[in-house]
């Protein structure tokens, strides 16, 4: 701000100058000037009537001829004053105008107004790089979760796109490359409340840049960041990179998952939803013989999981040379023939996997009609194109940026939630099935809002001083509703952290400890509920012992008198 | 030799003397202080004031302060003036008058100071 104030100086000096020197002269030579004569005497304007003269002549309004008429010296002078201040101040104003519609000063106030608006963050925030399809999934999520985001963009229409959106937070933008060190500095990589940075540009070489940065700049962020090529990938490993998200593998990891267990599927889709969708209807890939078109990055992952599950692929593949595929059907897999060649009629799944919207959907279509009974995985590149997928009835959508978007949520939402689902995964799939129904029983079929609790002097300081004072309390004591104790609010544990410990699915009779971690998921109401609990003496006293503390000294003296008097007639 | 650098010290030297003009002679006499020399030591002033916008340096800043201190000082001087002359209370007004151009002056010696240790300073 500073910067601006003194560019605008800078570059006000020239006209300011001309004004006052202008006004100079002519204040100056009019007071010189013989007005007319009164009483025999030849009047004089004093300096100031002269400077007020001036003033309304130069500013155009004009009030006449004060405090006399004035004589034709005078009037001859005013004449040269007209032209000599009127065009000094309008050089001046058009100066002013112009210097606000310069791009770039315009520029050096938007970015020090984002610099304000993020330093003015008092909560943790996220920092999102690239406002593109998976940013705005994943903003729009961490809105309705409460987490701030502050985003960096180099498109402008896709500024003004975001300036549009109805969040509930202001979302503080800047339209700006990421890679540069000091757009990232503005941003807040340095903030105390910096969460962590997600570089999901389209680019790999952004991403990579702003990965490098954010770790040379504070090396304690967590850096998520997208990439598509396995060398980048393996890059940013190379420097720390807390998590690199390569949308193929992670689909094909899911898709694998789906075959494998769907429960744990559900499961890291439910609790890494947006809050309020209603839960995707699950599909249970058939096992059997599929057909996989397109053997890229997206081909090539789907088959890698597809064996691992002992599922037999046949390959179809316009470029096997380019794509460096052994053993496959050339084709596009968008022909009747090709798709006849492959086996379509006695496959039980086909993946349409290649990077065109419409040759996937032809694909599909297709082979729909020759093997109406097939299963069918689509790869949705563009969302632009997301009416047409609509229309098509596929099993499973698989859509770049949504996935990008569930696995940037897993990891801002809670360390704990990251954690939990990786330990899913090596849980068998009745378990999974089993924590689903409990779910299902507590938070309905919306997707739940996920959040941890951590029991220490901050975040939980009523639960903290009771346990300090050697009392005990159990999860089941949280778990119920602050305004009615005998009812239960909706939520359900799902993980404990102590001492490096995880317990899934902790025991509701489990006595807590100072330091626990607890990964909480349910209905909304309970997670507003909860800090009641946590943090208000009162309340915890309440579902405790049922017991209402009184309020303020006079009732507790005078409740304690009745206990006492009580406690005295008893005795007799 | 610059003639920017010719013109800035031109015009810092010249709302001092200008200034001084004005300021000397007995403080309650009004056939000692010229209401011109006033009106000149303003212009000049705030001229000197414009061409010391835009230096970042902190002994820009310190430039900057002095003249607005000066510019405050004689602009309320003038105001006073403006107010009480032709009117029988000038011979008693002219005193203030005269202090508040003083004080204008002690904040351009301050200028012409800092002026002079910039120039000493720089080495060439």
């Amino acid at each position: 701000m500073n910067n601006i104030t003194f560019l605008i100086l800078r570059r006000m000096r020239a006209p300011l100058i001309a004004v006052i020197a202008s006004f100079g002269i002519t204040v100056a030579g009019l007071t010189f000037m013989p007005g007319i004569e009164i009483d025999g005497k030849t009047t004089y304007l004093s300096l100031f009537e002269s400077f007020y003269i001036i003033s309304y002549t130069a500013t155009t309004i004009g009030f006449g001829e004060v405090p006399h008429p004035f004589s034709t010296s005078q009037r001859l002078w005013m004449t040269l004053s007209i032209y000599m201040t009127v065009i000094p101040w309008f050089y001046a104003i058009g100066k002013i105008i112009s210097l606000f519609q310069d791009s770039g000063l315009r520029q050096a106030f938007t970015t020090s107004r984002f610099a304000r608006e993020v330093q003015n963050l008092h909560e943790p925030f996220y920092i999102i790089c690239g406002y593109g399809e998976t940013a705005s999934l994943l903003v729009s999520a961490l809105d309705r979760k409460q987490i701030r985001t502050v985003v960096i963009e180099n498109q402008q229409d896709r500024v003004n796109e975001l300036e549009l959106e109805d969040y509930q937070f202001d979302i503080p933008v800047l339209c700006a490359d990421a890679h540069m060190p000091d757009v990232l500095i503005k941003a807040g990589v340095r903030h105390p409340m910096c969460a962590g940075v997600a570089a999901l540009t389209d680019h790999d070489h952004v991403n990579l840049a702003v990965a490098i940065g954010v770790k040379l700049m504070n090396p304690d962020l967590m850096v998520l960041a997208r990439a598509d090529n396995n060398e980048t990938a393996a890059n940013m490993a190379s420097f720390g990179t807390d998590h690199i998200i390569n949308p193929y593998t992670l689909f094909g990891d899911h898709l694998a998952m789906e075959v494998h267990a769907l429960g744990t599927y559900l499961l890291h889709e439910w609790l890494t939803g947006v809050p309020g969708n209603s839960l995707p209807s699950p599909a249970c890939p058939p096992i059997g013989r599929w057909i996989v078109c397109g053997y890229g990055r997206f081909g090539k992952s789907v088959v890698e999981n597809l064996q691992r599950e002992q599922i037999t692929t046949t390959i179809v593949e316009a470029d096997p040379e380019l794509t460096g595929c052994e053993n496959c059907i050339i084709g596009s897999g968008a022909e009747a023939r090709t798709l006849e060649e492959a086996g379509v009629r006695d496959a039980v799944g086909i993946v349409a996997g290649t990077d065109n919207d419409i040759n996937n959907l032809s694909i599909v279509m297709t082979a729909r009609e020759m093997n109406p009974e097939l299963f069918v995985v689509i790869r949705k590149n563009r969302r632009y194109n997301e009416p047409l997928f609509e229309h098509f009835n596929a099993d499973i959508r698989m859509q770049p940026s949504d996935i990008i978007a569930h696995e940037c949520l897993a990891h801002m939402i809670s360390p704990l939630l990251a954690q939990f689902l990786s330990m899913v995964r090596n849980q068998t799939n009745a378990w999974a099935n089993q924590l689903i129904s409990q779910l299902v029983g507590v938070v309905g079929e919306n997707v739940p809002e996920t959040w941890a609790i951590t029991i220490d002097q901050y975040h939980a300081p009523a639960v903290y001083n009771f346990l300090s004072w050697g009392k005990s309390i159990t999860l089941d004591t949280l778990m119920r509703d602050p305004s009615d104790r005998d009812r239960k609010l909706d939520l359900v544990p799902l993980l404990l952290l102590r001492d490096n410990r995880h317990i899934l699915q902790p025991e509701t009779d489990m006595p807590l400890l100072p330091g626990d971690q607890i990964l909480l998921c349910g209905q909304p109401g309970a997670k507003d509920a909860l800090p009641l609990t946590l943090s208000k003496y009162k309340a915890l006293n309440y579902i405790l012992d049922g017991t209402e503390i009184p309020d303020g000294f006079i009732w507790r003296w005078a409740s304690g008198r009745m206990k006492a008097r009580k406690g005295r007639k008893e005795i007799k | 030799m610059n003639l920017e650098k010719v013109i800035f010290g031109f015009f810092i030297v010249l709302a001092l003397t200008l200034n001084f003009g004005y300021f000397i002679g007995d403080i309650d006499n009004p056939a000692h202080h010229h209401v011109y020399e006033l009106y000149a030591a303003i212009i000049v002033n705030l001229i000197a004031t414009v061409l010391k916008f835009g230096d970042r340096t902190q002994i820009g800043a310190v430039h900057l302060a002095t003249s607005l201190v000066a510019d405050l000082q004689l602009i309320t001087a003038a105001v006073l003036f403006a107010a009480v002359s032709g009117t029988p209370s000038e011979a008693t007004i002219i005193n203030h008058v005269v202090s508040l151009s003083g004080g204008a002056l002690l904040a351009n010696v301050i200028s012409v100071i800092l002026l002079m240790a910039e120039t000493i300073t720089l080495r060439r």
